[in-house]
């Protein structure tokens, strides 16, 4: 049982982890050069359809940054690695660097990401001006989430075939 | 421009980010 609920945890870490980065990654294939937005271009729509909408995406990869990291510390924890982890130590330094940072990420997506996302979505009212400001915010916070992962990575990777550092 | 304003600046600012903290887990914890 115990093994079965170790497998789901490192599952739901895999799963929702490619959901989350896996966004931010279409984001930069699709727009890998930054436009600035013109004022035009901000969705007015309205609807309480359209709203939802856009709320059920970006709350789709927000919500899977919250699982990933609890799956990941309570990998940690079950494994009983989690204070050597967080104290940097010895052969689980590496994870322990890859969970500060995705720590980071996960508090950027909540505390700058989203706050101004929802301004330019028009999740928020907020004026033209705000909202075009707005944009260049959420796009520096996306590519730092994007610039980390790629450390996240390598560390996630060095730690579980540990040796190479 | 902001290295963030390219994907490629983004990269490389990753891979840069990814060799120091390795350098210093290695210097460290190693």
């Amino acid at each position: 049982m115990d093994m079965l609920l170790d497998l789901t945890v490192r599952w739901a870490h895999f799963i929702a982890g490619i959901i989350w980065v896996g966004h931010n990654y279409s984001s930069v294939v699709q727009r890998p050069s930054w436009q600035p937005l013109r004022a035009e271009e901000l969705s007015d729509d309205r609807s309480p359809r359209f709203q939802a909408l856009l709320n059920r995406e970006h709350g789709f990869f927000r919500w899977a940054s919250v699982v990933t990291w609890c799956a990941g510390l309570l990998m940690l924890w079950r494994q009983g690695w989690l204070s050597d982890a967080l104290a940097l130590q010895g052969s689980l330094a590496p994870i322990g660097v890859g969970m500060y940072i995705g720590t980071l990420m996960m508090l950027n997506v909540w505390l700058v990401l989203w706050p101004h996302q929802k301004k330019v979505l028009g999740l928020v009212p907020a004026s033209i001006d705000e909202r075009l400001r707005c944009s260049r915010i959420t796009h520096l916070s996306s590519r730092t989430n994007t610039m980390l992962s790629i450390p996240l990575l390598f560390f996630m990777a060095t730690g579980s075939h540990g040796g190479l550092l | 421009r902001h290295p963030y304003d390219t994907a490629r600046g983004t990269i490389a600012l990753g891979v840069l980010l990814t060799l120091v903290l390795a350098a210093l887990v290695r210097l460290l914890a190693g």
